[in-house]
């Protein structure tokens, strides 16, 4: 009595909560959705020209999460103390609707097929033995076939500019050798080229290479997509990653699923609703519901539903299962339990080439989504034998449009001044005439490398942080180091008079004080094994069946992609085979 | 009546109103233009710091981004008022930062660990350079000379300066990372006056808008900058 | 930047009116539904946050201002004591229920022609459809002796037409049932005229139907602030360059390639006309296109490439230039052409040839919403510029468009930038009175 019931709960309001309760709706469940921030539309949070500004935008970080409520602590070694991660800066979590999904950059890729079972295909090709101590490596479940209707959904629904290879075993154009067979083109024609991706494409074209365009989710044109919603065409302002856009033309929740799903009446959200735990029945085996705090009211609320979705940020999805106790937790010393294990990220660095002074770059020029890039040393595309190491990474000219500040703060260091007027010259210099290249790579999981509960830290909430057990390993530093080595002929070739090829080096601890990146993988992991992942293939927990988790936490491995087309086509699947299966015999979609 | 044209502009700022149609409205002008004329026409007077704080901030901040041939340096910027209106923020007060309990200290690539938010940094930072500075020059810093005022900025820069509970490392940064702010964050914030620091860079500014320009094939970008509130150069 | 067809509403039917002659009560409803909905009875009788049809919206007028009355069938506050008869009278002719006469925002003249079968739909939907709501609409704040209203009647008497006269003068004036059709939607139950056609110094407009001349839907004095546009085919200034598919578009999402919705047009496309029928809105937009030019002096607007060489080229000199490639071009593009559908052209749009820029000031000042439409459920805002420029830069630059790409209109100054403020228009879809996205 007294509570509230649904057909279903979802938690968070980014793209994996949105695209779940749009496809339950539209399957006629009465659908809640929840998210911990603040409303946000583009009319407030885009207005134009005010959103146009770094320092309230990508310093302040206005999209963000607020660590006051909540973090998370970290540590490189399970022989250390875990401390807080006091101030924004490795990864940046998103807050309020749209999530993460209205502050990412719109780099919108499928997969590359192999790294969806890369256990296997290791073994195929190098034999067991080529994977090292304390790697665990493992396949998703699910193979690019069965996802790619779900990969084609997504990108109508987002709009996503691209250059298809193949479409339904003919080539049909310039796009990535080296991607999948598709059932249909990109619904926009790719991005132009700025003037650095163009010499990129060149240089890497002449070394032998394949480049192609990265395909966006930034609208090269204007669009209306399946749900009839209406994207601007992006006209390269590059206020793309940390920013809302002003111009309708990045995809994101708000702009490309909440106006239609605003319209349907079974539908609702609620801001300022941060949900504390997942409520369970005595058993542990079927969730009843949820229970919040209004942040606003500081009133705990609670909602009974049939179903809980859980479409968090990937370590919050972790750390409600840890804390409503779905699941086993996962223990590294004894290799047991599920909830935690397998956390990953990206190996990512950034290097600079400078161009003569004649030549300007115009950094400012961009689009999150924009660039080109080669494959040629990702997934499985290069032969790993003589190398000897697992992984790889698509290296890129992605110019998403560089500002100001964030030029200032980051120029100088490594021997060179970082203030005073040679640094000012260096400073100019590098803005008016470099370019940066990316090694976009993998991470693999390891046994010691995981999320769990921390011991001393608490949130605002009262319950314990999240503790992140996370180093750099050798297989993925010494992948970074072949990869950025390929990348120096290729800056030769587009006329470098200068370079500074950026590596991790032999030993490195993970540093959380510079910004690499969002994207966080694993830690709650899906499978075809209940004693190595918490998820079964649908993202179904193997233990609370009428929960799912939506996310890159399922990830097993961190890909050299961005994660957020993945995602996307992780929830169509998911919601496709609730709305198929599940709900005409609500129970455990696989055996466990 | 005419010195309150300045002060619910500056509190706007404090309550993160800028943007908004309150934020102009509050200062009881009738459009971007009139409101900045009217902040422009007053000096400004530090709310934060206090006078020799202040003098430091802005001798100190000079020297981190000096005037030279390239164009302006910090003081003509305004980045001492950029700061200075910074401490009024959330930012400031470490808002949206973790601050709770236990600080206990680790190695340095785990972050930050101190208990102390931008607003304590700059007050025991400062107290604590000016300390030094009369203990090893006999004057205060804004009284030394450039080549000493970098000497000093050069041992904080170097971890080799304590200044009492703060690591001179952690506030050099913090002055750092403020004064390249305000040598380039939009106008409306008090620094980077007349657009210079977006000038010396060949940043457009707000007009975000590069749909004819997408590619120059190495030309540079032909317009000028623009700020939020519609000042160009 | 957009373009407003009429303050008010459509009327229109799924089926005609001998299928549903017998039909069952509830059809009757439904029907009657369709009627007020797409004849946007709510424009003028609901407020936002408010119950449906229970009056109090304000209006205007130049000798005070006046409520829309509670239309629900509350007995004692709304029409519940209204016979069929009674209603008829007021909805074609201007009669209340105590015989004295309802001020002509109340666009009777234009009702006149409803046939007996739809005003029987109206009147079974506004019984049973609606719910009673005992609210009291506020009371008319017109001083006396203007407050008096047997006047009306002379006004009546001497301008509104009578039922009869409305429905034999037209009857038969087009053979092809379409035409027909948009003509009876449009004269009739949707009243374009009363925003869209001119009026005389005594308030009448000049002409009721196509009928009586050219004059008819040739474009209207200033409502709320915003100057209602021509509905003819003039080239430059009215709907020549408007496909059939543009104003179906148009009046179906609020937008379409050739221009997005504005002002109080907003509210009568988000109640009335997106409701409508794809067939009914094919019927009114090819009446609309039958209505021959007003103005044969109109030569044809045709793009002029001047200008957007002269911004490719970082040229900024012309008067607003830069202004317009600081704060506008990024929308609506150097070129003028917009994003159709999304960022409405300026290069050719009607609104900014008008000889009377009060609504592209407006708009410049107070910005404006496309709300969530059925068929288009994107909100796309446009900003406010009032604070953030001057009378004189919003001079400058609403003549640096209405010169630049062809459209070779007249120049505006910060005179009349503050002439046209004090117009400025009342809160609509651009402040909160529906939600964004």
């Amino acid at each position: 009595m007294g509570r509230t019931h649904v057909d279903a709960v979802i938690v968070g309001a980014g793209w994996a909560g949105s695209i779940m309760a749009k496809e339950l709706t539209e399957a006629g469940l009465s659908v809640i959705m929840l998210e911990r921030g603040p409303e946000r539309t583009t009319p407030v949070e885009g207005a134009y020209p005010e959103s146009i500004d770094e320092l309230r935008g990508a310093v302040r970080k206005r999209l963000f999460q607020n660590l006051s409520q909540s973090t998370v602590t970290i540590r490189n070694t399970m022989d250390q103390t875990a401390l807080p991660y006091r101030q924004l800066a490795a990864f940046l979590p998103g807050e309020g609707v749209g999530g993460a999904g209205l502050h990412w950059s719109g780099v919108h890729f499928r997969v590359a097929p192999e790294d969806l079972r890369l256990r296997s295909s290791v073994i195929e090709r190098y034999g067991e033995k080529f994977i090292p101590d304390g790697m665990n490596l493992q396949d998703y479940g699910v193979t690019y076939e069965e996802l790619e209707p779900f990969f084609d959904k997504a990108e109508k629904v987002f709009g996503t500019s691209g250059e298809a290879y193949k479409v339904q075993g003919k080539i049909v154009g310039n796009g990535n050798i080296f991607s999948p067979d598709r059932s249909d083109n990109f619904p926009l024609p790719a991005m132009k080229d700025t003037f650095s991706a163009s010499i990129f494409r060149d240089a890497a074209k002449n070394a032998g290479y394949h480049p192609y365009a990265l395909p966006a989710a930034n609208a090269s044109r204007q669009y209306t997509n399946p749900y009839g919603c209406q994207m601007g065409p992006c006209n390269f302002c590059g206020y793309c990653s940390g920013y809302d856009c002003y111009l309708y033309s990045k995809a994101s929740p708000n702009v490309n699923i909440l106006p239609a799903l605003r319209q349907n009446p079974g539908f609702t959200l609620v801001p300022n609703a941060h949900v504390l735990r997942i409520d369970l029945d005595s058993a542990k085996t079927k969730a009843t519901g949820v229970t919040y705090l209004d942040t606003k009211s500081r009133k705990e609320m609670s909602l009974s539903a049939d179903l809980v979705i859980l479409g968090a940020f990937q370590f919050n999805n972790v750390h409600l299962m840890l804390v409503s106790g779905i699941g086993k937790p996962y223990d590294p010393v004894s290799n047991t339990g599920t909830v935690g294990r397998n956390f990953v990220y990206q190996t990512i660095t950034s290097s600079r080439v400078w161009l003569p002074s004649s030549t300007y770059t115009n950094q400012f020029v961009g689009a999150g989504g924009s660039g080109v890039a080669i494959d040629d040393f990702n997934s499985m595309n290069f032969d790993h034998g003589p190398l000897g190491f697992v992984g790889g990474s698509p290296v890129w000219v992605n110019q998403a449009g560089v500002k100001p500040i964030a030029a200032a703060i980051g120029a100088g260091g490594g021997g060179t001044p970082r203030w005073g007027s040679a640094y000012k010259n260096a400073l100019i210099n590098t803005y008016k005439h470099s370019l940066g290249i990316d090694a976009h790579g993998s991470n693999m999981a390891y046994r010691d490398v995981y999320l769990d509960l921390d011991p001393t830290w608490k949130d605002v909430y009262g319950q314990p942080l999240l503790r992140m057990t996370f180093t750099w390993k050798d297989n993925d530093i010494r992948m970074n180091q072949y990869v950025v080595s390929r990348i120096e002929p290729i800056a030769r070739a587009m006329g470098a008079t200068k370079m500074n090829l950026v590596h991790l080096n032999a030993g490195q601890p993970f540093d959380t004080r510079n910004y690499q990146t969002t994207h966080l993988g694993g830690g709650a992991i899906m499978g075809d094994n209940p004693q190595t992942s918490a998820l079964n293939r649908y993202l179904q927990s193997w233990d609370v069946s009428n929960v799912f988790v939506i996310g890159s936490n399922a990830f097993p491995q961190g890909m050299g992609y961005n994660p957020t087309g993945v995602v996307a086509a992780l929830a169509y699947w998911a919601a496709h085979h609730i709305r198929t299966t599940y709900l005409k015999s609500p129970g455990p979609l696989v055996k466990a | 009546m005419e010195p309150t044209l300045n002060r619910p502009l500056r509190r706007s700022f404090v309550k993160g109103l800028l943007g908004t149609t309150s934020f102009w409205m509050a200062s009881g002008n009738a459009s971007w233009t009139a409101a900045l004329a009217a902040e422009a026409a007053h000096p400004y007077q530090p709310t934060f710091f206090d006078a020799m704080e202040y003098r430091f901030v802005e001798a100190a901040s000079e020297r981190l981004f000096p005037a030279d041939d390239n164009g302006p340096g910090a003081k003509a910027l305004g980045v001492a008022e950029f700061i200075d209106r910074q401490m009024q923020t959330p930012y400031a007060r470490g808002e949206n930062w973790y601050m709770s309990g236990p600080f206990q200290q680790g190695p340095a690539n785990l972050g930050y660990q101190l208990p102390f938010v931008p607003r304590d940094l700059y007050r025991n930072g400062i107290a604590g350079v000016e300390h030094y500075t009369r203990q090893h020059y006999g004057k205060g810093f804004a009284d030394l000379s450039p080549v000493q005022q970098d000497e000093i900025l050069t041992a904080l820069e170097g971890g080799s300066v304590q200044l009492g509970e703060v690591p001179g490392r952690v506030f050099f940064e913090q002055l750092r990372t403020n004064t390249l702010e305000g040598a380039f964050a939009d106008p409306l914030y008090g620094g980077n006056r007349g657009l210079g620091g977006w000038i010396m860079l060949g940043f457009p500014g707000a007009r975000a808008d590069f749909m004819d320009w997408v590619n120059q094939e190495g030309a540079p970008y032909p317009l000028a900058p623009v700020s939020i509130s519609g000042e160009s150069a | 930047m957009k373009w407003p067809l009429f303050i008010a509403c459509f009327l229109g039917m799924a089926l005609t009116a001998e299928a549903t002659a017998q039909d069952s009560d509830k059809a009757v409803v439904e029907k009657g539904r369709y009627l007020a909905a797409a004849s946007d009875c709510a424009a003028c009788h609901s407020v936002h946050g408010k119950p449906e049809y229970s009056g109090g919206v304000s209006f205007f007028l130049p000798m005070g201002k006046i409520y829309s009355t509670n239309i629900t069938p509350d007995p004692d506050h709304g029409i519940g004591r209204y016979t069929e008869a009674q209603f008829e009278q007021a909805l074609r002719q201007g009669i209340r229920r105590d015989g004295s006469t309802l001020y002509p925002a109340m666009p009777f003249p234009s009702y006149a022609r409803l046939t007996d079968n739809d005003i029987h739909a109206l009147f079974v939907y506004f019984r049973d459809g609606v719910e009673a709501v005992p609210v009291s609409a506020p009371k008319n704040e017109i001083p006396w002796p203007l407050s008096m209203r047997w006047p009306l009647t002379f006004w009546r008497w001497a301008f509104a037409p009578t039922p009869h006269k409305a429905i034999t003068s037209t009857a038969g004036e087009f053979t092809d049932p379409l035409l027909e059709r948009g003509a009876y939607l449009v004269e009739g139950p949707a009243h374009c005229g009363a925003c869209h056609s001119p009026r005389a110094i005594t308030m009448q407009e000049k002409a009721l139907t196509a009928h009586d001349g050219s004059l008819y839907l040739a474009g209207g004095a200033p409502v709320d602030g915003w100057t209602p546009p021509s509905l003819r085919q003039e080239n430059r200034t009215g709907l020549g360059r408007w496909s059939e598919e543009d104003i179906v578009s148009f009046l179906k999402t609020g937008r379409s390639n050739t221009g997005s919705v504005f002002g109080s047009m907003t509210s009568a496309i988000l109640h009335g006309t997106q409701k409508l029928t794809d067939n009914d809105l094919h019927a009114i937009a090819h009446y609309l296109k039958s209505l021959p030019s007003a103005d044969r002096t109109q030569t044809p607007w045709t793009y002029d490439t001047t200008i957007t060489d002269q911004l490719h080229k970082a040229d900024l000199s012309s008067r607003g230039a830069r202004i317009y490639v600081d704060r506008c071009a990024a929308c609506h593009r150097t070129d003028g052409k917009g994003y159709p559908a999304v960022f409405p052209a300026l290069a050719g749009n009607p609104v900014m040839m008008q000889s009377d820029a009060m609504s592209l000031v407006h708009i410049v000042q107070k910005g404006a919403s496309l709300p969530a439409m059925t068929a288009a459920p994107s909100s796309i805002t446009m900003p406010a510029f009032s604070h953030k420029l001057t009378d004189q830069q919003i001079a400058d630059v609403v003549t640096f468009i209405r010169h630049a790409w062809g459209n070779n209109a007249s120049s505006v100054s910060a005179e009349d930038v503050r002439q046209f403020s004090r117009t400025m228009p009342p809160p609509d879809m651009a402040d909160d009175a529906v939600s964004l996205n």
